[in-house]
């Protein structure tokens, strides 16, 4: 419980520090930090409902902070949970550049799942498809920083009593029996 | 038994949070349809812790932006000083030649007594973080609920038309940027009176959408409110047109406007304390907005 409250409060401060960031930076220039957070508890967290409960407040935050219905970005925030966990199994994510490239595909089947749900829920409409070249940049900063973030979060997983999260992370060698 | 409801934890858990959040997106487009959409009691503390930590992160970027601006106005200030002065005498003597021209046709003294009924008490509003979303267009001010804010209420600046607040907690307010997706503004060409839609697509410019046939619309024109979608008065500065699209068939032309704010460096707006329709918000009616009024007049005396 410990653990989950500071993850989330953590998680917040990661939301503010974006949207103060976003101040500074053109919008398709600054990191989904929710996101990468997000990923970083997919690759890190060792129980499964933790992880999901986590994404969902991470997301119903970001709803708050954001002009989205609120629901879009909770719903979403799962769905990237859920592609985090099933990559670390299924994917070798070990080192930068594996993590990086999951998590730029990953910024742009987010950035199209939101304009999709906007679109379904738009009253007349459906808003513009926004440019391909802002998705891009988008991708490319989340994918930078994707490494950085995932470490950090396992990081605080481990120093929070999580001892498999540095072994999930792949920071530390798998112990094997003699 | 015990191990069945340890293995169906997950899938519940998966399957009642996704239901929460349809149903959220549900409920939340009902109230943002009906109009007024505050935030429940649970998340707006939230909000509102948010905007001191945002305030503290910001005011060293607020501090540096300012002392470069301020140097790079200093550059070039005596000749900007001397072009200003010229425009000054112009407009002193233009404004007399109004005078005149006013006194003469008797309409000045029903001006002046109109003018207390064309106010619209607005109250100044800190911008302290934008959205967390690259998706969306919006912004956090420093005002909420206490102050006399409420959903619906337009927020502009000097320069022009800002947004509208679309949601509020005690001490914070979320407000959809002009340039936001979801945003669609009644408008105006001052030049030719041609009416059509203002739409934001998400990026630094906006859309104005008008009909084919008998529009007149031209690059450098200025786009104003029209104050008939019941939102905004009548008069705000949307934008200039940089761009109109060739006239085909089609029954709708598309002109790109470049926003009369600079969203960039915004950092302070205006909330207009009083909510739609516009002839309320420029003509007191029988009733009016009392709710709106007991909150001007509030956010006046403090």
């Amino acid at each position: 419980m410990k653990r989950a409250l500071v993850l989330a409060g953590l998680s917040l401060l990661a939301l503010i520090v974006q949207a103060s960031a976003g101040r500074v930076l053109a919008p398709q220039w600054c990191p989904d930090l929710g996101l990468l957070v997000v990923v970083g508890f997919g690759l890190s967290l060792r129980s499964p409902a933790t992880g999901v409960g986590l994404a969902a407040l991470v997301g119903y935050l970001s709803d708050l902070l954001s002009g989205s219905l609120v629901g879009q970005h909770m719903l979403l925030r799962m769905a990237a949970f859920a592609a985090a966990r099933v990559g670390s199994r299924r994917l070798n994510l070990r080192g930068p550049v594996p993590l990086a490239i999951f998590a730029a595909a990953l910024s742009a089947a987010h950035g199209l799942a939101l304009w999709a749900l906007v679109s379904f829920f738009a009253s007349g409409s459906a808003p513009p498809w926004p440019p391909v070249g802002d998705f891009f940049a988008q991708a490319v900063v989340n994918g930078l920083l994707a490494p950085l973030v995932a470490a950090g979060v396992a990081w605080v997983c481990q120093a929070l009593g999580d001892e498999e999260a540095a072994r999930l992370m792949r920071l530390e060698p798998r112990k094997f029996p003699a | 038994m015990a191990d069945l409801r340890v293995r169906m934890r997950l899938p519940l858990l998966v399957v009642g949070l996704v239901a929460v959040a349809t149903v959220s997106m549900v409920v939340d487009r009902r109230a943002l349809r009906g109009g007024p959409r505050d935030l429940p009691p649970w998340a707006g503390p939230i909000l509102d812790a948010a905007v001191p930590i945002q305030k503290a992160i910001t005011f060293p970027i607020d501090f540096v932006r300012h002392s470069w601006g301020r140097y790079g106005d200093l550059v070039g200030i005596a000749e900007e000083n001397a072009l200003l002065h010229e425009r000054l005498h112009a407009l002193e003597e233009e404004n007399l030649q109004l005078r005149e021209a006013l006194v003469a046709s008797g309409r000045l003294a029903r001006i002046a007594e109109m003018r207390a009924d064309f106010e619209v008490p607005m109250l100044p509003a800190q911008l302290v973080g934008s959205d967390v979303s690259a998706f969306f267009r919006s912004v956090l001010v420093d005002r909420g609920r206490a102050h006399g804010i409420r959903s619906g209420m337009p927020v502009i600046s000097e320069e022009g038309i800002v947004g509208l607040v679309t949601a509020t907690s005690n001490r914070a307010s979320r407000a959809t940027l002009l340039l936001d997706r979801q945003t669609a503004i009644d408008g105006t060409v001052q030049r030719s009176r041609t009416r059509g839609i203002v739409r934001g697509r998400g990026t630094d410019l906006v859309e104005f959408e008008f009909v084919a046939r008998g529009g007149d619309v031209e690059v450098g024109d200025v786009v104003i409110t029209s104050g008939l979608d019941g939102v905004y008065p009548k008069g705000l500065r949307v934008g200039i047109v940089t761009a109109v699209s060739e006239a085909g068939a089609e029954l709708l032309r598309t002109a790109t406007l470049v926003p009369a704010v600079d969203f960039g460096r915004l950092e302070q707006a205006f909330v207009i304390l009083r909510r739609g329709p516009s002839m309320e918000l420029l003509y007191r009616t029988e009733g009016g907005d009392a709710e709106a009024e007991t909150a001007s007049a509030g956010a006046s005396g403090r």
